[in-house]
């Protein structure tokens, strides 16, 4: 081999020696002076070509009245003649003619983005540092077309969901891959022991370490990356030290305040029933039907009147620190970031800290090999009280807590619990006596090895782990309602992943056509631990040790899952006109039926530049192309051991065994099915981009069809009578089209003032086809998969209607209950949209960013209970009143009077009464920012300075929607979890000050 | 080059074939493909006592039956108010937890030779299935438990499901005098292996079975009155006979029952029941009935009531039964002799079934630790039975014994007794069966699926 290598240099030195060649240096920058690698330099009519390094600068050896041409991606190729001059200056000017992004695509491969065959956006850094939020995928909601992204509740660290173009499985996976410089990382909810959501573990990436995300949302895209892909792949790149040159020292710093969004309630009525006051003392009720306030006198004395949301929640307070310094040579570079963050959440005692340690270093070693390595660490600790309608939450009791009535002390003079109503917690008590502690220590290494041995030549090993150990503590002290002799759980849970990529890419040019083919191997092996000891009867408060509780089980499980995978790519460029890429993959992984377990697939993609074929003097359409794909991606989307049905340890009513001395083993619910075979999307895409008017308006505009055939229905329903609850099947079948909208529009750009406007638009149609058998409808949480509507229809109690649709009114006077059950509404919104303005005048910016969503029903259960209660603002209106609707008893027009407790009391006892149109308009984000530059830091130690102020959910419209935030999911970024407003830690309006230092 | 080519097409071959062994690792590590029968019949009994003895719909029952009330505003179960999903842990605890389980126990002893297992096993098979099919009427059996060979088991008729009980029951008998295998111990929380015990709670059972179709189309009375009283020759002979299960009642341990009666679930006893012990003047009343911890008084709830009252303002069950370390009573001595009672009023008259009577009310004042002074004033004041009023008086001791017990239900819809009216904001009369359960309806949907509450069984018509 290195013989070979040997040869091939000792022919270069002949060649010099033959043609009498003169060295040439260089250095290649832009106009603003930084400098340009990865260049390529290649003399014309000869077969000399070289890269410029880290800074710019170049060697090559040509003769003295030779041209060499100078291409880099986004500059565009330039000609020049060489001369006497040995050492040259090259300035190139940004090519807008070829859009100048460069996006990493699937395993980390760098392309030019006029030349993708399929649909990807990306979201740069300052984009997301905009967005204030911990949390990536947070950071890059309503951003990006073709994306879902739901936020689950206010708590700190609490967890958001990715979806990429819609559902494509019942029960299984369906939110994005998350590949981090290559490596696929988990994402995964975990935190949650009480109700409430957990954290999504992204939430463990500093966003200020990232340098951009690219969202892959076709399935062309991300063939590639194997099973995981089918779902869409958030690629997330970080930052590196390339081309800082001397150290960069950057400072930021930033203070946040939150104030909760909570929803109105009524503000007149006090504790009590039908008029009558209740004390809350030794009258207790859940109902606030009682007498008005400002009336309303005891023993002569008027009672006062609490805001007992203003008196609960504090303002939240965030701080984030940001140090990182950068740097590079000609042959290395490094980048080296460490931050702390620190909320305090709106409701006491909820926080979430994150420690964040990266470091970076890649170096040349030799001139053909290249090493990068890695390595981030975080630490994310959380404190959250329950929340959501379980009977722990705070939230709910607040939420409903009379005007009338002292919640505090929270205690009896005998120590035992003072409540308003019985079977719920005080929820002051649930502050001080309830908790879950979570702490996560993650480790991301990543190492990769490049070797060139030629020029068209380019072998890359890249190996990653994503290691992770969850320490959670759940208490629950005693005399709590829900458990009252207490509760105490200790869990940990493992993880470890190991990522092996070997990929070999040859590049060639055969006259007009481009050439580019790998062929690369995956290895891929994740392992989960959980070991889970609980206690209940616990004997001492505030001790927070297993050994405090009098029965104690443990548990533990392990699940392993390892996949390999062979894949190729063929890219074929001609003339930068037309460029086809094909795609195949050859999978294996461990979860499937063994005859089964390996399963190719595939891709093939087209995409075509118009705009060379007009004028190049064209200055209305700069650019324009169309691209046409279709893609198969296998997926394995079902956990580790579901071929076996097995003897699982017992659990019986509320008794884990062993029990009385005797262990215990029980059939799985589940039933095994050995015959799980991969499940299969298909997707055709089509998509046109255009730039014009010199490029100040960009469209870019796709259309997609993604049927998925064999979906795997991990727990679909079985009738018990066959002795188990549930199996898993290969029967699922599910449509998923859609059109994504992205503008980019530069409506006015002088010398000092800029203004840009980026829009986004989704409109995504989901369809269920086929579940199993004869089963038309299975539930996924609080919504239903059902054969032929969206994936994610509420179905429940409606109102009994007429032939016209007018409510059916009993001899009481109040609307019917309909015997059966219907549709009541569909989760998914009808369309999404987001627009980000952002203005620049000399050293200020002002951006602004609206988003919008139209449609998706909620489940709004505050409501809901508070109709029973009679909290909700509207039931401040307590006139008896007839109710519109036709009477069952003479079929005329209702005319009887109904009481209004009556009245909402029945709507809380009907579904139909609490489904809510979702819509809305947000003012998301709102940035104000001055940089210092030029005299006014000659003076200091700094190359740069800058302040921001930043304002978060300024204003929500939401005309349908009586709670505060209708984005807030109750409990988490499940698949089940989805649809329902209900008690959950209420999301913020913020303002954040930054202020960020460079030297 | 070539070389490297070579050398990375070798090393990725290799891997290829070595690939289907590295991806040969879903050997489940957290359940076992096999285990022994001890280590089933455990939480299968668990089952039986927790989730099906006293398990939802045994509560559900029990508010049709104006015994417990929820301290709710109507609708609720108290006024009739049941969805299909409400039955859904039910259809699993009987048919997945516990019949499943059994029947898989059953196969596993009789290939062992195991017959004290298969026995056991059957016995409660019957328990299980008898349960089942009075609540719902036709329900799954011959075509059932046959997991991915048949997804959609057929409804057997209720007619046949009793066959079926009486069939395994023999067999349960049959396979216990075989007498060979593994012996049981603790394993047996009901009765700790002693198999005498487990024939005689098998003869109580059939006699509890025949009598069941006092009513049934094409059955009579007094033949299965004589059916009754043959198996109850060897039926159960004293309060230790029960079949009970023991909680140790320490945290996370407790009686099934006084979980259910937690501040929580608002469910109290209804004034129906309380008010009737005070009527009654039954000393049992201390024993069985606690007072309310706000007021010291004996007070029930009334069902249908519109508005809510001060939980604390209603009684609980007493410790007798509803303290954490309470046995729930599945089937008892002082059962066995109610059902003498009726079959020999049935066979004979008032005057012979009034003796039987007795020692039935005794048997259970004797299990609560009544005094035997007591007992006999207390009978007296209830009077001799006669023709007009023994059957009566008969099931009105026989529920108050089966204190809420499921059989309450079953005795009420064959004989009427105790008289119940319906209570107010009532959405329909009472109840004579349950729904089927959602889960079912969705995964192996039947026309007989649209059964309402108010709809009777076979041996109901």
């Amino acid at each position: 081999m290195s013989k070979n290598i040997f040869t091939f240099i000792l022919l270069i030195c002949c060649c010099i020696t033959v043609n009498a060649q003169s060295e040439y240096t260089g250095k290649i920058s832009d106009r603003t002076g930084n400098p340009i690698p990865d260049a390529t330099i290649k003399v014309k009519n000869s077969a000399t070509t070289t890269t410029s390094g880290p800074d710019g600068s170049f060697k090559i050896m040509a003769k003295e009245n030779a041209s060499i041409t100078v291409t880099v991606v986004g500059y565009g190729a330039t000609e020049l003649s060489l001369g006497n001059e040995r050492n040259l200056k090259i300035l190139l000017d940004r090519n807008e003619r070829y859009l100048e992004e460069v996006v990493v695509t699937a395993l980390g491969i760098k392309r030019e983005k006029r030349n993708l065959t399929f649909s990807s956006q990306e979201v740069k850094s300052e984009e997301l540092l905009r967005a204030k939020d911990p949390n990536v995928v947070n950071a890059i909601a309503g951003k990006v077309s073709g994306v879902q992204i739901t936020n689950s509740s206010g708590t700190p660290g609490g967890s958001a969901r990715i979806v990429v173009r819609g559902t494509t499985s019942i029960f299984g996976k369906n939110e994005a891959l998350i590949v981090l410089d290559g490596i696929p990382i988990d994402n995964s909810e975990t935190g949650s022991i009480a109700s409430g959501p957990g954290s999504n573990r992204l939430v463990d990436i500093d966003p200020s370490i990232i340098e951009n995300v690219n969202v892959l949302k076709g399935a062309a895209a991300t063939a590639l990356y194997g099973s995981s892909g089918a779902r869409g792949v958030v690629i997330i790149t970080t930052k590196n030290g390339a081309g800082y040159k001397k150290p960069l020292i950057t400072l930021s710093s930033d203070l946040g305040f939150d104030q909760a969004l909570y929803p109105d309630v009524q503000s007149k009525y006090a504790q009590g029933d039908r008029g009558v006051y209740y004390n809350g003392e030794d009258q207790k009720s859940s109902s606030s039907w009682g007498p008005l306030m400002d009336t309303l006198r005891v023993n002569g004395a008027p009672v006062e009147k609490r805001n007992q949301m203003k008196d609960f929640f504090r303002t939240g307070r965030t701080t984030n620190n940001t140090i990182s310094v950068g740097g590079s040579n000609p042959n290395s570079g490094y980048f080296f970031s460490y931050s702390y963050f620190d909320q305090q959440g709106t409701v006491p005692q909820n926080d979430f800290k994150r420690h964040n340690v990266f470091t970076k270093f890649n170096t040349k070693i030799g001139d053909k090999f290249t090493a990068a390595f890695q390595f981030n660490y975080s630490n994310s600790a959380r404190h959250t009280v329950p929340e959501g309608y379980i009977l722990e939450s705070p939230i709910w009791t607040i939420f409903t807590a009379p005007i009338s009535w002292n919640p505090l002390p929270y205690l009896n003079p005998d120590g035992t619990q003072r409540v308003f109503r019985f079977s719920r917690n005080n929820p002051y008590w649930t502050l001080d006596n309830v908790f879950t502690k979570g702490n996560v220590n993650r480790f991301l290494p990543v190492a990769t090895f490049t070797y060139n041995p030629a020029k068209w030549l380019s072998i890359t090993e890249r190996v990653g782990a994503d290691i992770y150990s969850e320490q959670l503590k759940y208490y629950e002290a005693l005399n709590s309602v829900a458990n009252p002799n207490g509760v105490l759980e200790e869990r940990t849970n493992t993880f470890r992943q190991f990522n092996h990529d070997l990929i070999i890419s040859a590049k060639k040019q055969f006259g007009n056509f481009d050439i580019n083919v790998l062929v690369g191997n995956n290895i891929l092996s994740s392992y989960g631990q959980s070991a889970r000891g609980r206690g209940v009867g616990l004997s001492v408060d505030n001790f927070y040790n297993l050994a405090n509780a009098a029965t104690q089980t443990y548990s533990e499980t392990h699940s392993l899952q390892r996949k390999v995978g062979f894949y190729t790519q063929a890219n074929i460029d001609y003339k930068k006109l037309l460029v086809l890429s094909l795609t195949g993959r050859y999978d294996g992984s461990s979860v499937l039926w063994k005859e089964k377990n390996f399963y190719p697939y595939g891709s093939a993609a087209m995409s075509f530049v118009f705009s060379e074929l007009l004028s190049r003097a064209s200055t209305f359409l700069n650019f324009g192309k169309i691209r046409v794909s279709y893609a198969t991606v296998g997926n394995d989307n079902v956990d580790p051991y579901k071929l076996t049905t097995a003897y699982e340890p017992a659990n019986v009513a509320t008794v884990a065994f062993p029990f009385q001395g005797q262990n215990g083993f029980l059939l799985s619910q589940t039933l095994g099915n050995p015959y799980i075979k991969n499940e299969l999307v298909k997707e055709f895409e089509v998509g046109l981009e255009t730039r014009i008017l010199n490029n100040k308006l960009g469209v870019e505009v796709s259309y997609f069809n993604k049927n998925m055939s064999n979906g795997i229905i991990q727990g679909v329903l079985t009738s018990s009578a066959i002795g188990y609850t549930g199996t898993t099947v290969n029967t699922a079948k599910l449509n998923t089209k859609g059109v994504e909208l992205l503008i980019n529009a530069t409506p006015v750009k002088t010398k000092n003032f800029n203004w840009d406007v980026v829009f986004n638009f989704t409109k995504i149609n989901n369809k269920v086809l086929f579940l199993n058998g004869d089963i038309k409808q299975l539930s996924i949480g609080f919504t239903q998969a059902m054969v032929d509507q969206p994936y994610g229809v509420i179905f429940g109690d409606r109102f009994k209607r007429t032939a016209q649709g007018q409510l059916i009114i009993d001899a009481a006077g109040l609307p019917v209950k309909d015997d059966t059950q219907g549709i009541l509404g569909n989760i998914s919104p009808d369309w999404t949209a987001g627009i980000t303005n952002t203005l620049t005048y000399r050293n200020w910016s002002f951006s602004f960013f609206f988003d919008m969503k139209k449609g998706g029903d909620i489940q709004n259960n505050v409501d809901g209970y508070g109709y029973f209660y009679g909290m909700p603002k509207v039931t401040e209106n307590r006139q008896p009143r007839v109710i519109e609707g036709i009477s069952e008893v003479d079929n005329k027009p209702n005319t009887v009077m109904a009481d209004a407790e009556d009245y909402y009391r029945r709507l809380n006892s009907v579904l139909e009464a609490v489904i809510q149109d979702g819509t809305y308009i947000k003012l998301r984000n709102v940035t104000l920012g001055y940089t210092f530059r030029g005299a006014l830091l000659s003076k200091t130690p700094f190359k740069s300075a800058s302040v921001v102020v930043t304002g978060r959910n300024l204003l929500i419209h939401r005309p349908n929607f009586t709670g505060s935030d209708p984005e807030a999911s109750s409990f988490g970024s499940a698949n089940g979890s989805q649809g329902l407003y209900s008690f959950s830690t209420p999301t913020s309006r913020t303002v954040n000050f930054g202020l960020k230092l460079t030297f | 080059m070539k070389n490297i080519i070579v050398c990375i097409i070798t090393v990725s071959l290799f891997f290829n074939s070595g690939c289907k062994k590295f991806i040969d690792v879903n050997d489940d590590p957290n359940s076992l493909l096999d285990v022994q029968e001890a280590l089933i019949l455990s939480p299968v009994e668990l089952d039986i006592s927790s989730n099906i003895a006293a398990g939802n719909a045994s509560v559900i029952v029990n508010h049709w039956m104006q015994n417990v009330a929820l301290n709710q505003p109507v609708p609720n179960s108290g006024t009739y108010l049941q969805n299909n999903v409400d039955f859904d842990a039910d259809w699993t605890n009987i048919y997945v937890t516990g019949l499943n389980n059994l029947n898989n126990l059953k196969k596993k002893a009789e290939a062992n030779g195991n017959f004290k297992y298969s026995g056991i096993a059957k016995i409660l098979i019957s328990y299980c299935l008898g349960v089942a099919t009075d609540l719902w009427g036709d329900v799954p059996f011959s075509t059932a438990f046959q997991g991915s060979a048949n997804f959609l088991p057929s409804y057997d008729k209720q007619e046949d499901i009793y066959k079926s009980i009486q069939a395994s029951l023999d067999a349960g008998i049959a396979d216990i005098n075989k007498g060979t295998g593994k012996a049981v111990g603790g394993d047996d929380y009901f009765y700790n292996g002693d198999m005498d015990k487990w024939k005689k709670l098998a003869y109580t059972l059939k006699a509890r079975y025949y009598m069941h179709l006092t009513k049934a189309p094409g059955y009579t009375a007094a033949a299965q009155a004589d059916l009754a009283l043959a198996a109850l020759q060897n039926g159960m002979q004293s309060n230790a006979d029960d079949l009970r299960f023991s909680y140790p009642g320490d945290a996370g341990h407790e009686n099934f029952l006084y979980l259910t009666f937690l501040p929580v679930s608002t469910l109290v006893l209804s004034e129906h029941l309380v008010d009737g012990f005070k009527t009654r003047n039954d000393p049992r009343l201390s024993k069985m009935i606690a007072p309310a911890s706000s007021t010291g008084l004996y007070t029930g709830r009334p069902i249908g009531a519109v508005d809510l009252g001060d939980l604390d303002a209603y009684s609980l069950p007493g410790d007798f039964y509803g303290s954490p370390t309470s046995p729930i009573y599945i089937v008892t001595y002082a059962e066995a002799l109610f059902i003498k009672a009726e079959a020999t009023l049935i066979k004979s008259n008032a005057a012979a079934a009034q003796p039987i009577y007795e020692d039935a009310v005794r048997a259970h004042m004797k299990l609560l630790g009544v005094s035997t002074t007591e007992a006999n004033t207390y009978l007296a004041s209830r009077g001799v039975l006669t023709a007009a009023n023994a059957l009566q008086l008969i099931m009105e001791e026989k529920s108050i014994a089966n204190f809420l017990s499921l059989e309450n239900f079953n005795d009420w819809r064959r004989t009427g007794f105790p008289v119940l009216t319906k209570v107010p904001h009532a959405l329909s009369e009472i109840p004579r069966r349950i729904i089927y359960s959602q889960s079912e309806l969705i995964a192996n949907p039947q026309a007989l699926h649209t059964a309402k509450l108010t709809d009777r069984v076979w041996w109901d018509k």
